[in-house]
């Protein structure tokens, strides 16, 4: 893929690329027009960078965030690191009475870890529309991370994001599923 | 099958090199009760001279079939049952003879002649009225090989607009984002008909809600491909884009003004998501919204006046309006305890469409601006979500169907009658998006 810098703006960068569907007969024509271009360019990887943005892996107590776990095919309950998920109700992004000892259980490790940092992921389940959900999923985070302010973790250790029903652990349509996916997940970086 | 092809160069080839083997890429699938459709004969193309294998009759015809069938007022008859010879007849009034469709209970009919001369393509085609024995109307075209979809479409449009005094939606493009190629969502673009498949993003992370200004040309989406949340801008026509960067917060959903000038950015900042109307390089030109509540999936209407969002200031997600001007929101919907997706409609700008959960799933539904009561288009037909419009506010595209497994499904509005699924089996395609007419 071709970065071209331009202007003062921001980077400016090339995108995709045609997806042509034929029929069987036309294989062989195909093979041959393919045949006829030499500059062929890489299909996928140029343009990731998803994790460039999360935290640093690889230490002593470090997670991988979700959407790290999705792209491997990991994503799982209870593979984020020494910190524990807590869950919401529906429509709700309240810290839930049985979640406050999680929190502070939470919040003790990070005492004890004052070198980490942490970004706090706000996830929804299936029901209701994207846009909403991620909004909501926003909500979610910011409320687990004031949380852990009001239990005397610094501000500046803690970060957010929403992923909304994009990331869901469990693909079932029914409420047991629904539950395990309306979560605060708790990723750690050095 | 299924190539992908990386290279554009590569594409053009194939395409110029494959043009007669393409295959239909859409499922023609009548969902809808029927109401009564005109039957239509669609002549082969008259060869003036260099289509002599007939293939650009066969594409123009193709796309022309499709696109016709999709409208929902026509039937085509199956062309193994024409008596005429095209090539030994002529296509205009008084070269060739009725009395060779009426048997065939056609009422209306389409006939035309193409000259090929190099690159360059001529193209006349007439639809006629078999009962009355009249023409209703023609169009000739120039251009190239590769304008010749744009060919059919145009000629859909105005077949359209000469039987309902209404233009037709056919020259214009969807975007929507699908896991068809595997687990990530990415955003695509094609036409009404299937064809021009294109893939606007390659990243294995959440490419979501596309969404047009003006022309087709500028299309604005949300990817994770940095990690957070963000808005990028492409043109599709040059295949570039940028992202658009702001100090605000993080960007998690936007619309272009239909003069693709100016942004509304959904913002979300410490957990509070509020609207903004940015310009396209991401500098604020003024709020939109303000306090601590969800302001999401800004919508605004086709003279770049109005603007429609969902909110959930009042307790749980509802509609509200407001001027992109400023001010005060207020409050549009009242039944349902979940409405979302507003969708201007582009003609008479006084309809809305939206999506409302009932009983656990989605139905489309229209509210006036100036009050009344919603109506309910799909009638719980499937959670069917994310209605956008054609330009000629005749139907309603939206996402129907179990998470995971969603297609698009083509509504027309007056009735309610869904015409047809766009999407294959197991494709996946949601958040749809309907772009205004292409340019020239």
């Amino acid at each position: 893929m071709t970065r071209v810098r331009l202007g003062r703006g921001g980077w400016v960068n090339s995108i995709g690329a045609p997806v042509v569907r034929i029929g069987a007969a036309a294989m062989l024509c195909a093979a041959l027009a393919l045949s006829g271009c030499a500059s062929k360019q890489p299909a996928t990887g140029a343009e990731t960078g998803a994790g460039a943005g999360a935290p640093g892996l690889g230490e002593e107590g470090a997670g991988k965030s979700s959407l790290q776990q999705f792209q491997q095919g990991t994503l799982s309950p209870g593979t984020g690191g020494p910190l524990t998920d807590i869950h919401f109700d529906y429509d709700e992004f309240t810290i839930r009475a049985q979640d406050g000892e999680i929190l502070r259980t939470d919040a003790r490790w990070l005492e004890q870890h004052a070198a980490n940092r942490v970004q706090v992921e706000g996830h929804c389940d299936e029901r209701g529309s994207e846009e909403y959900n991620i909004a909501l999923g926003a909500k979610r985070a910011q409320a687990a991370k004031e949380y852990l302010i009001t239990l005397g973790v610094a501000g500046d250790r803690v970060s957010t994001i929403s992923y909304g029903k994009e990331l869901p652990l469990c693909t079932e349509h029914e409420e047991s599923c629904w539950a395990q996916n309306r979560r605060a997940h708790f990723v750690v970086s050095k | 099958m299924r190539l992908k092809l990386i290279s554009a160069a590569a594409a053009v080839v194939l395409i110029l090199a494959c043009a007669g083997f393409a295959r239909a890429q859409i499922k023609m699938e009548i969902v809808g009760p029927g109401s009564k459709l005109s039957a239509l004969a669609i002549s082969p193309l008259h060869n003036l001279g260099g289509d002599d294998e007939h293939t650009v009759s066969s594409e123009f015809v193709d796309i022309l079939s499709r696109d016709l069938r999709l409208s929902g007022y026509f039937r085509i008859i199956d062309p193994h049952s024409y008596i005429e010879d095209a090539q030994a007849s002529g296509f205009q009034l008084g070269q060739f003879n009725f009395a060779d469709w009426s048997p065939l209970n056609a009422e209306f009919l389409i006939k035309g002649g193409l000259t090929i001369n190099g690159a360059a393509i001529s193209l006349e085609a007439y639809l006629f009225d078999v009962a009355q024995q009249r023409q209703d109307t023609g169009k000739r075209f120039h251009g190239d090989r590769r304008d010749v979809p744009r060919m059919a479409r145009r000629f859909a449009d105005a077949i359209l607009e000469a039987m309902t005094g209404r233009r037709g939606p056919f020259d214009s493009k969807l975007a929507f984002a699908s896991t068809r190629d595997g687990r990530f969502k990415e955003i695509y673009t094609m036409s009404l008909d299937g064809q021009d498949l294109f893939k606007v993003t390659n990243n294995p992370t959440i490419n979501i809600f596309p969404s047009f200004g003006g022309d087709g040309r500028d299309l604005l989406y949300t990817s994770y491909k940095s990690g957070a949340p963000a808005l990028y801008l492409a043109d599709l026509v040059k295949q570039r884009e940028s992202r658009v960067r702001s100090s605000l917060g993080q960007l998690i959903g936007g619309a272009l003004t239909p003069d693709g000038e100016r942004i509304v950015a959904a913002v979300e900042r410490d957990g509070a998501t509020n609207l903004y109307l940015l310009d396209r390089s991401g500098e604020m030109i003024s709020p939109l919204t303000q306090g601590r509540s969800i302001n999401v999936s800004p919508a605004i209407s086709a003279d770049g006046q109005k603007l429609a969002f969902t909110s959930d200031r009042s307790g749980g997600p509802q509609i509200y309006l407001m001027s992109l001007n400023g001010g005060p929101a207020k409050r549009l919907t009242y039944q349902g305890d979940y409405n979302s997706n507003p969708a201007f409609s582009p003609i008479g700008g006084d309809l809305l469409a939206y999506q409302s959960r009932n009983h656990g799933i989605f139905d489309i539904y229209t509210i006036s601006l100036s009050g009344g009561a919603p109506v309910n288009l799909t009638k719980g037909a499937m959670s069917s979500q994310h209605p956008c419009w054609s330009p000629d506010g005749r139907y309603i595209i939206f996402s129907g169907g179990r998470e995971g497994r969603v297609k698009l499904y083509l509504m027309m509005v007056e009735s309610g009658k869904i015409i047809s699924a766009l999407s294959e089996e197991d494709s996946n395609d949601t958040s749809p998006a309907w772009s205004w007419w292409l340019g020239q």
